[in-house]
């Protein structure tokens, strides 16, 4: 559970809100004792800080700032939008007018992953923050006509055979071609990034807001880590440039995934009905190692280390934020599916230190269709079909 | 189902499930194949020359009595022209060491190779385990480690060898990989992850200095798993008994991620290493951390770099609690505006306060402030961190302060001894608060400081 109640606190007698000194604090909050408003206006103030960049003074008349606001359903994007859609109304009665608008995208993954929310909840979401502009998009969209990516075919295990599938055909032959767990959700969360990137250019989007909490960046840089890309680290965690030419900022970086739970139910009218719980058991430890993710994994180990060590947390963060690109990565060729930027002779999982076979090294080099180490260990297949 | 022929010869009935990638493999195949996987690792980094006098740090396990084996192999079958000497250090734990001594004794006769063994006690006029006694199970790892780094060293240029290789395994390499992430500590990240590491001989005129001497890790890549068979398919003597004195927090939840994410996907192992390979590459003012895939520079030997192997760990007791509780205090610091940067390097010792997270001996000036920043991370510029190496001005090992860690230990060990007799409640002290022993530490630390510096 979210922080210590106040109640339990050891003597058994109720502690004022170390802030404002005057409410009954409810919660324990790090190591304050915080009343609900101040609670409140804590998460506020931490998620605001980081968008500094995009006060109200810094636009210019003539142009408004569009930001794309990708929305899963979970506790943090539901919790984002809330604030940032709280945050716009304080600017628009003080000034008249906001530092940036915000279009919010949902991307259906029913095709390729049965526990994903309904539509009802976008309509519900829509009625309750009327004044934004919403879209929703289905991962398969990457294959349609209409988007023609032209490399993404080539992860398709059979080209040819598969060029006059539906677009949802061709992504369920792709999910389908895959050897684990592990690999449909780390190819499933790279396509939709892919996807999210494309509709922020097209809808003319500065940049995205990703609802990442402190909790969910640490669980991402390690399990990153884990699945081979730490050379990409910098592109799926940090504030600002991303390797895509949209800014990729979180605004809740500062922010731990149990404080949003918190927040979500303390917020009035609580945002619970607007949140979909993915069928119960997801954090349960899922020990049948076949259906679970390193991601999963991740993802207990840091709700458990969030419970008793959340500073160790908000520490994986900051310390990933101080890792560095080379300026000049950007220019670099690209991973066919994660589109990150690979340096040269790092293509594939052959040809280091690590590759114990002889003369597999230059295989690949040249051809259009290349991987980055990780979404090679993710696309087996195809990497028996490049040897 | 009929029997599955090895996935290699084609011929021979399969009876090992490969640990690194699931193939099934006969025997011979699979020792062919890990012996050739560990030539390739050394061929291809040029981890040896002809002729180079090796010290292998041996311990009796698993890891380093495979490695002196497969050495032993390697360098007849393919004429590498070493000569292959064993190095053991007894820190001086009852009941562990022993009999683990025993066992690196059997295998100098198996192997043919000579042996040296030296002693903490002989080093340093302490054991482990009067360590032990003296400062509690918490925190001994820190001694053992920064002990053992130092007195392999002094043994290998005692035996006028330039060169010690360790038993480390891909493991122990992805479990520091996570550590180092979960701690924070880019850095030792970049150093760690390197194959070769190297004390640099230019502090040092004197060619038979201790500060002179190459390391190298040629398991590396090597699954502790696959250790564990090549060592059981080759009947070979080794002492399987963990260290009795248990690793800590960080270093204990670190291996139990690496051991899960293992079950889910046997490449992740080597897929963590990769990262530290290649995360060594980001970090601010790293040009040395190639993660080893330059062959240009050799990064600097880490000062206190854990030896155990597959228990080093190098921080102070219940360091996860401590750590939180250091971080938790700074971030309140830094939100509630109390901090003051103090620019005085008289004052290091307080500035410091922020940095004794995981050490508590002295750290380099540079990262003073560095974790401080908390909220404001992202907006403050980033800043090289790269270490100065010099010499401890007291024994002469390299070191980035001008007393080195072992001589910082050892002040706070030799100081408290003779009190400890009269002195009643210190122990009990000592045990109930992890910081009690970080204050005594920091007492001998002020006086260190305040004295020449």
């Amino acid at each position: 559970m979210p922080g210590k109640h106040g109640e339990d606190a050891e003597d058994g007698v109720a502690q004022l809100c170390r802030r404002c000194r005057e409410n009954t604090a409810v919660l324990v909050v790090r190591t304050d004792p915080l009343c609900k408003e101040c609670f409140l206006k804590y998460v506020h103030t931490k998620t605001i800080k980081r968008l500094e960049t995009f006060r109200v003074r810094n636009v210019p008349s003539d142009q408004q700032r569009k930001l794309l606001l990708p929305i899963s359903f979970g506790v943090s994007s539901v919790s984002l939008l809330h604030i940032l859609d709280h945050h716009l109304k304080t600017q628009q009665t003080k000034t008249r007018r906001t530092g940036f608008v915000i279009i919010v995208l949902f991307v259906d993954t029913s095709t390729v992953d049965g526990n994903v929310p309904r539509d009802h909840l976008l309509h519900r979401i829509q009625e309750r923050y009327p004044t934004h502009a919403y879209h929703s998009a289905a991962l398969e969209h990457l294959f349609s006509v209409a988007s023609p990516d032209i490399t993404l075919s080539n992860l398709l295990p059979n080209a040819a055979a598969s060029a006059d599938l539906s677009p949802a055909g061709k992504l369920t032959a792709l999910m389908d071609s895959l050897g684990s767990a592990t690999a449909r959700a780390d190819v499933i969360a790279t396509l939709r990034t892919r996807l999210v990137v494309a509709r922020a250019k097209a809808l003319d989007c500065e940049g995205i807001v990703w609802g990442d909490s402190t909790t969910k960046l640490a669980e991402k840089t390690l399990a990153e880590t884990a699945k081979g890309r730490g050379f990409a680290l910098p592109w799926h965690v940090t504030d600002g440039d991303s390797a895509f030419d949209v800014t990729f900022n979180y605004p809740l970086r500062d922010v731990l995934k149990k404080e949003l739970v918190t927040y979500s139910t303390l917020v009035e009218p609580p945002l619970t009905p607007l949140i979909h719980n993915p069928t119960s058991g997801a954090t349960q430890p899922n020990m049948s190692s076949k259906n679970t993710t390193i991601d999963d994994l991740m993802k207990q180990y840091f709700e458990s280390v969030e419970e008793n060590f959340p500073s160790i947390v908000s520490n994986v963060v900051r310390t990933t934020a101080k890792l560095q690109i080379a300026p000049e990565a950007a220019s670099r060729p690209r991973c066919t599916l994660c589109n990150m930027p690979v340096e040269e002779g790092r293509f594939g999982i052959h040809g280091w230190g690590g590759d114990q076979e002889d003369g597999l090294e230059t295989l690949s080099s040249g051809s259009s269709t290349q991987f980055c180490y990780g979404c090679t260990r993710s696309l087996p297949s195809i990497n028996v079909a490049g040897q | 189902m009929p029997p599955s022929p090895c996935a290699l010869c084609k011929i021979n009935r399969a009876l090992i499930l490969r640990p690194k990638d699931h193939s099934k493999l006969c025997k011979p195949c699979f020792i062919s194949v890990f012996e050739t996987e560990i030539h390739h690792t050394i061929t291809t980094n040029a981890l040896f020359h002809r002729g180079e006098k090796i010290a292998i740090g041996a311990s009796g396990g698993k890891d380093s009595t495979v490695l002196a084996s497969v050495l032993k192999t390697l360098n007849e079958r393919y004429d590498y022209g070493l000569e292959l000497i064993l190095l053991s250090i007894d820190e001086g734990i009852r009941g562990y060491r022993d009999d683990s001594l025993e066992t690196v004794k059997r295998n100098a006769e198996q192997y043919e190779m000579p042996l040296t063994i030296l002693g903490y006690a002989e080093l340093y006029g302490w054991t482990m385990d009067q360590v032990v006694e003296q400062v509690g199970k918490k925190g001994n790892c820190t001694y053992c480690g920064v002990f053992r780094r130092q007195a392999l060293d002094r043994g290998a240029a005692r035996l006028g060898v330039k060169h010690v290789v360790t038993g480390h395994n891909a493991d122990d390499v992805a479990e520091t990989v996570l550590m180092n992430l979960l701690r924070g500590d880019l850095p030792r990240l970049s150093r760690t992850t390197s194959i070769i590491t190297s004390t640099p001989s230019a502090v040092s005129a004197d060619p038979d200095s201790h500060t002179n001497i190459k390391r190298s890790k040629p398991l590396k890549y090597a699954y502790e798993k696959e250790i564990v068979l090549y060592a059981h398919h080759k009947s070979l003597d080794y002492f399987s008994t963990e260290c009795i004195y248990s690793p800590e927090a960080f270093r204990g939840s670190a291996r139990a991620l690496i051991k899960n994410l293992e079950r889910v996907r046997p490449s992740a192992i080597l897929d963590v290493v990769r990262s530290g390979e290649d995360m060594a590459k980001l970090v601010p003012g790293s040009d040395e951390g190639c993660g080893g895939t330059c062959s240009t520079s050799i990064p600097l030997a880490e000062e206190e770099e854990g030896g155990c192997g597959s228990s080093a760990g190098r921080t102070v007791g219940s360091d996860m609690a401590s750590m939180e509780q250091q971080l938790s205090q700074n971030e309140n610091v830094s939100e509630a505006g109390l901090e003051v940067e103090i620019t005085s390097k008289r004052v290091d010792v307080m500035a410091q306060r922020h940095d004794r997270l995981t050490d508590a001996v002295p750290l380099p000036p540079r990262k003073k402030g560095q974790k401080v920043k908390g909220q404001g991370a992202a907006f403050t510029p980033k800043k090289a961190t790269k270490q100065v190496m010099g010499q401890c001005k007291r024994c002469g090992y390299l070191s980035s302060q001008d007393i080195c860690k072992a001589c910082v230990l050892l002040e706070g060990l030799n100081k408290s001894r003779p009190k400890n007799a009269i002195e009643l409640g210190y122990e009990e002290q000592e045990s109930e608060t992890p910081k009690a022993e970080t204050t005594n530490m920091t007492n001998g630390m002020n006086k260190v400081q305040l004295g020449p510096g």
